[in-house]
């Protein structure tokens, strides 16, 4: 019997950035109720039409460390939305090898399998850190999506983005992270074209000023021949012993969000985006009930565009089964979908 | 000449007034304008929470719904699921 690999390898969707983060230029997500919690890619925008939040075909611009992990932890809170029927089986293979097979029978769109490999070094750092980290996830169409993570130095730290749909590449992006005591840059090159003259870069910067308090900002320029731009954001985020607060203002809009963890078995999420850009802003409310000794956790969401919607995960021991149902509802648009999936291993 | 000006000096219709129980015509600056200046106010007060095409309107609703989700984050989510039901 191998020993377990790490307890939080990536899942096989989390190839896109987590929760509340959106690609460049992207509004929130609309998925098939209208509901902007499944946005793919950045956080932002849970996206259009019938992508999840996590759909591993979408663009993908990462942000660095404490703006995802703020994210992360408010994308643990808030459900996925489910449709159709999808079945997950997981298998490892060895203490540094995990593969995922995922079957999906959608309803509203063509059905879908999904191959992922997924290898993790021997350098680890920490529960849920390990170098090299190789991710690679194949759909039936021949659309790829592939992560390398590696730690050049102890301080220094890369990741490489490749995203194909089909033959053609989609997303090829660069990371650098620089991690000192009490501050954290990161520079980031999405889809360098040296031949078409394109290029996004992303500058990241996050000072802690006091144990809890961390200030930092943004800034992403795009340039494309005949155009270019920049838009600087600033950040801000605030962590005390139960709740965690942050704030991002820009050119481009705001995003506020606030955590709060009111004991081992609620957990609680609120966020607010403004993107002046669109003229568009969305409030969400989500919760977490989490009940071990049912072997069950429960997600839900309301939000500002008449969605409501919840997702029920049931562990069924002692088989290494978990059964998720959810469903999702849109009372403006009049529009309710719902599914469930099977989680084996 | 804004439209609400109009409106405030309207005299309300008799037929609408004696339906409500009040058999007395609203004159300009009289008691009925106070009603009058409080349904435009309600009215208009309904077209801005539902006006979904005003970005100012947006904000404040959802900045005060975002307040609202903070609080009740705060103050209603520490609560034991599994504690046995209080027997009456």
């Amino acid at each position: 019997m191998h020993p377990p690999l790490l307890p939080r390898l990536l899942p096989p969707a989390l190839l896109t950035a987590p929760r509340g983060q959106r690609p460049a230029g992207e509004s929130r997500r609309q998925g098939p109720c209208g509901t902007r919690r499944d946005a793919p890619g950045h956080r932002t925008g849970p996206g259009g039409g019938t992508r999840s939040r996590r759909d591993a075909t979408a663009p993908l611009i990462q942000l660095p460390r404490h703006r995802r992990e703020a994210s992360a932890v408010l994308a643990e809170v808030f459900p996925q939305q489910m449709e159709g029927v999808k079945l997950i089986v997981t298998k490892t293979l060895s203490s540094h090898f995990q593969v995922t097979h995922t079957v999906h029978m959608s309803t509203l769109g063509p059905s879908s399998y999904h191959f992922n490999a997924t290898f993790v070094g021997d350098r680890q750092l920490g529960p849920t850190e390990a170098f090299p980290t190789l991710i690679g996830d194949m759909d039936n169409s021949g659309s790829l999506n592939a992560q390398v993570l590696h730690l050049v130095a102890e301080r220094i730290r890369t990741k490489a983005v490749f995203q194909t749909h089909q033959t053609k590449f989609v997303t090829w992006q660069f990371d650098g992270e620089y991690r000192g005591d009490d501050c954290t840059a990161t520079l980031t090159l999405g889809n360098p074209d040296l031949l078409g003259e394109s290029v996004i870069l992303v500058a990241h910067f996050l000072q802690s000023i006091t144990s809890r308090l961390v200030l930092g900002g943004e800034m992403v320029y795009h340039r494309r021949p005949g155009e270019e731009g920049a838009i600087l954001t600033l950040a801000g985020k605030y962590t005390a012993l139960k709740w965690v607060a942050t704030l991002n203002v820009g050119y481009g809009g705001a995003h506020a969000s606030y955590y709060h963890r009111a004991n081992e078995q609620v957990q609680v999420g609120v966020e607010l985006e403004a993107n002046t850009r669109l003229q568009d802003t969305t409030f969400a409310f989500g919760y977490q009930l989490n009940l071990p000794q049912a072997n069950m956790v429960f997600r839900g969401l309301l939000d500002s565009n008449w969605s409501v919607g919840g997702v029920l995960e049931k562990k069924l021991p002692p088989l290494p089964v978990t059964l998720a149902l959810g469903a999702f509802l849109n009372h403006w648009k009049n529009r309710f979908h719902c599914g469930f999936s099977v989680i084996v291993g | 000449m804004p439209s609400w000006v109009s409106y405030q000096f309207q005299p309300a219709p008799a037929i609408c007034l004696s339906s409500l129980g009040v058999f007395s015509v609203a004159a300009a600056g009289g008691p009925g304008a106070a009603p009058q200046g409080l349904r435009g106010w309600l009215r208009r007060a309904y077209r801005f929470a539902t006006d979904r095409n005003d970005f100012r309107r947006n904000l404040l609703v959802n900045l005060g719904l975002f307040a609202a989700g903070v609080w009740v984050a705060r103050n209603l989510t520490d609560i034991d699921l599994m504690a046995p039901q209080p027997v009456p």
